[in-house]
């Protein structure tokens, strides 16, 4: 019989609420809470029931990964499942942080489930499956379904179906099918423009997402006296990471004071970006964060004032939604600083 | 302009004493019709061999497919290629159906070139392996271009347009067992209940990117890399104005056959009437630099305003760069009030996880996705392989290579072999026959 492991929250597992969030990592063999739902409607059997307080996870994230892997680490399981986590927002990211590790070091299926509200979506929706989920835990029994039934198909070496007839939000991933008995691309063309030339419904094969396009900003008319700050999505970060800036994915920034500095020194600053080989950044990262040109152009007076600080964060994998809440986090302090003007350099 | 195509339904092709066709038997006279195709002197080396649907048989380097068929009146089948310019569109035409005369390379492919299984799990991936196949394998003198990527292909492709010709022949004087009449009234002749319904046009965008004159599709025998949008009428696509090229990667591509039976001209001939008023064809073309791709959807534009569209379908022959004027030609479209549909394939990446068309443009809203170039496709090998398999691996097919460190090379010890999707002869048949799409996985 196939074994599957699940991941679930203190509440589910009636530890406690709010109260007993920071619950550390345990495993308990067999059921508990949603796994009994859960092992009534899988082809397999759920071994084991690991359950974590979503504060613990939020806040002791590297720890708790580390201490969930190594419980893994003499189990058996062909299949992680994580959830359902419904619109709860610190379970929806736990979910998916553990199951993207698990997947990560041991290469099974994860699946977890989560309402699209859930912002945990937005996070690992391109990482895994995660299934559309309702709102609460009235819907338990439904969303538990809908993932076993996905789970019984990978256990039996079932084919799979689309996002859209499995029920889990699209990863990114677009490829061909046949459609059994289905109309020529020409009949689908023409049905399709008749229907749009009488205002009625219809589908469109390749949805194209609405770009959300910044407008190029006015230029700085005298730079002699402007402030400039410098900004990078290259990971340049001081060598112990104070901030914790994720190596890809990344959640969070950090501003480092340049005041005193003529250029990064390798050594004291390196970068932490895990989308391009380190070399050449790490022996001098003024290449990826150029402050030795700009304290040079500074003593020319080539520009005003350099601000204090650089900001830094890591752009490899980064969701939309993480990018625009950091950047809009970083603006605020710029404006509190009267920046006037902005360099911005990738990797 | 009334075109009336006589049907001739071919159940088997043999070779035989004498080349003719009867009730439903295409028989050929093997040396004869090799004795044709030799009087152009590029061509050194010929066979002629004969591949049929569920056949275990392999066909690569395929670098064109033509449709047989004659005009009883003399005029040529390809105005200003096989013969003399006259206006096409009008008149009558004889077609072999259910078979195409295939352009083979004996052994050397090149980036545009595809491959064709007839029979197995690699007959779904293209139309062709539904046809009877009649294959020119040839080499040639063309030395000049003999280990180049890019090849003219220029007398392979020809003798395949000229022997297809040569095999109409066989039915010019016989009474075909269907006619099928294509006619579209004058645009501003049209009666009251026709020019009620909403207009339309297609927008055809041909590959026309080499600057190089002679890899291009022709429009009359005319480069399109030298030409600006221009209305045309459908019976013209349909009676040979247009020969493929020898260019875009192969599932992207157009052949002849395609356009002699473009599937969405007669899609859009079964709702002429009845939906909608098909006004006829913007032929367009594709281009390189950023100006002459606005140019084109500029003139698109323009054309179907003038001529009062209210809705237009959009095709390119094919993918990547060709993706900015399909879609600069559909916002164009939109921009002058014209509800435009677009039928292309996609690019997603082995993985699917890459932007599927190189630009996108939120004003392209109606979109049909024929499949995913580069797909990867494991094949089992044939009994039987007609030209050269390591061409697939050799000579840079587009969805084929040498090497690769994971998956070696495209081409296998035992014949078996891993390529993209690129590299399927029509393969994504965005000239309307794919019953592909593309789902979010």
């Amino acid at each position: 019989m196939k074994k599957a492991i699940h991941y679930i929250n203190q509440f589910f597992a009636g530890i406690g609420g709010e109260e007993l969030a920071d619950h550390k990592p345990e495993i308990r063999e067999g059921l508990v809470g949603p796994s009994l739902a859960l092992n009534s409607v899988l082809d397999g059997e759920v071994t084991h029931t690991i359950i974590c307080g979503d504060n613990f996870m939020g806040s002791n994230t590297e720890e708790a990964v580390k201490l969930i892997l190594g419980f893994l680490e003499d189990k058996e399981f062909d299949i992680f499942i994580a959830g359902p986590a419904f619109q709860a927002g610190r379970y929806g990211v736990a979910c998916g942080t553990i199951a993207k590790a698990v997947k990560e070091k041991f290469n099974v299926p994860v699946l977890t489930s989560m309402n699209e509200e859930n912002p945990g979506v937005e996070m690992f929706k391109k990482d895994m499956h995660i299934f559309k989920g309702g709102k609460s835990a009235a819907k338990l029994r439904d969303d538990v379904k809908v993932m076993a039934d996905f789970a019984n198909k990978l256990l039996m070496g079932e084919k799979t179906g689309s996002a859209d007839e499995e029920g889990f939000f699209p990863r990114g991933i677009r490829a061909q099918v046949w459609l059994e008995n289905g109309p020529i691309a020409s009949k689908r063309g023409v049905d399709m423009l008749i229907k749009k030339l009488n205002d009625e419904e219809y589908i469109s094969e390749l949805p194209i997402p609405e770009l959300d396009r910044v407008e190029i900003a006015s230029p700085i008319m005298d730079l002699s006296k402007a402030n400039i700050a410098l900004i990078t999505t290259g990971g340049i970060v001081p060598v112990n990471n104070p901030d914790r800036i994720q190596s890809a994915s990344a959640t969070r920034w950090g501003r480092y004071d340049i005041s005193n500095d003529d250029r990064l020194q390798s050594g004291v600053y390196k970068t932490i970006h895990a989308g391009f080989d380190p070399a050449a950044a790490d022996a001098d990262p003024n290449v990826v964060m150029p402050v030795d040109a700009m304290k040079a152009y500074l003593k020319e007076g080539k520009f005003g004032k350099l601000h204090k600080y650089f900001y830094s964060t890591v752009g490899t994998g980064t969701t939309q939604a993480e990018a625009m809440r950091m950047g809009k986090e970083i603006v605020e302090k710029l404006r509190e600083d009267n920046v006037d003007g902005v360099i911005m350099t990738a990797t | 302009m009334k075109l009336e195509l006589g049907n001739f339904y071919v159940k088997d092709v043999l070779f035989g004493h004498k080349t003719y066709y009867k009730d439903g038997i295409l028989t050929i006279n093997k040396e004869e019709a090799m004795n044709f195709i030799r009087e152009d002197e590029h061509i050194i080396e010929l066979d002629l061999v004969i591949a049929k649907p569920g056949e275990n048989t392999r066909i690569v380097p395929v670098k064109e497919a033509v449709e047989p068929r004659v005009r009883p009146d003399g005029r040529a089948v390809f105005p200003g290629v096989t013969g003399d310019l006259e206006m096409a569109g009008m008149g009558r035409l004889h077609a072999l159906k259910g078979c195409s005369v295939l352009g083979v390379g004996m052994h050397w492919g090149s980036f545009g070139d595809g491959l064709i299984d007839m029979g197995g799990e690699g007959a779904k991936y293209t139309l062709y392996s539904q046809l009877i196949n009649i294959c020119i394998v040839a080499n040639t003198d063309e030395e000049e271009e003999r280990y180049e990527q890019q090849k003219k292909n220029t007398a392979i492709r020809m003798a395949a347009h000229k022997f297809a010709e040569y095999l109409g022949e066989t039915v010019k004087e016989l009474e075909p067992e269907e006619v099928e009449v294509f006619q579209l009234d004058p645009v501003t002749k049209r009666d009251d209940d026709t020019s009620k319904l909403p207009s339309v046009v297609l927008v055809m965008q041909p590959q026309s990117q080499m600057e190089e004159l002679g890899y291009n599709d022709l429009v009359y025998g005319w480069d399109m890399n030298k030409y600006v949008p221009s209305f045309m009428n459908p019976n013209e696509v349909l009676d040979g104005a247009l020969i493929s090229g020898s260019f875009m990667p192969s599932s992207s591509k157009w052949s002849t056959y395609d356009f002699q039976n473009f599937p969405t001209i007669r899609e859009l001939y079964k709702e002429h009437g009845k939906s909608i008023n098909f006004l006829g064809v913007i032929m367009s073309n594709l281009n390189v630099s950023l100006e002459q791709k606005k140019r084109s959807a500029l003139f698109v534009a323009q054309i179907a305003k003038s001529l009062g569209a209210d809705g237009a379908i959009v095709t390119e022959e094919g993918y990547g760069n060709p993706d900015a004027d399909y879609i600069l030609c559909l916002a164009a479209l939109e921009d002058v009030g014209v509800k435009t549909v677009g039928i292309s394939n996609e690019c997603t990446g082995r993985d699917g996880a890459s932007q599927p068309l190189v630009t996108l443009d939120v004003k392209a809203n109606a979109l049909v996705s024929t499949g995913n170039v580069s797909q990867l496709i494991e094949l089992p090998p044939a009994d039987k392989v007609i030209g050269e398999l390591q061409a697939l691996a050799r000579d840079g097919l587009s969805g084929g290579w040498a090497y690769d460190e994971v998956l070696g090379s495209s081409v296998r010890e035992d014949g078996s072999v891993i390529m993209e999707n690129n590299a399927m002869f029509c393969g994504d048949m965005i000239a309307g026959w794919s019953t592909k799409t593309m789902k979010e996985f």
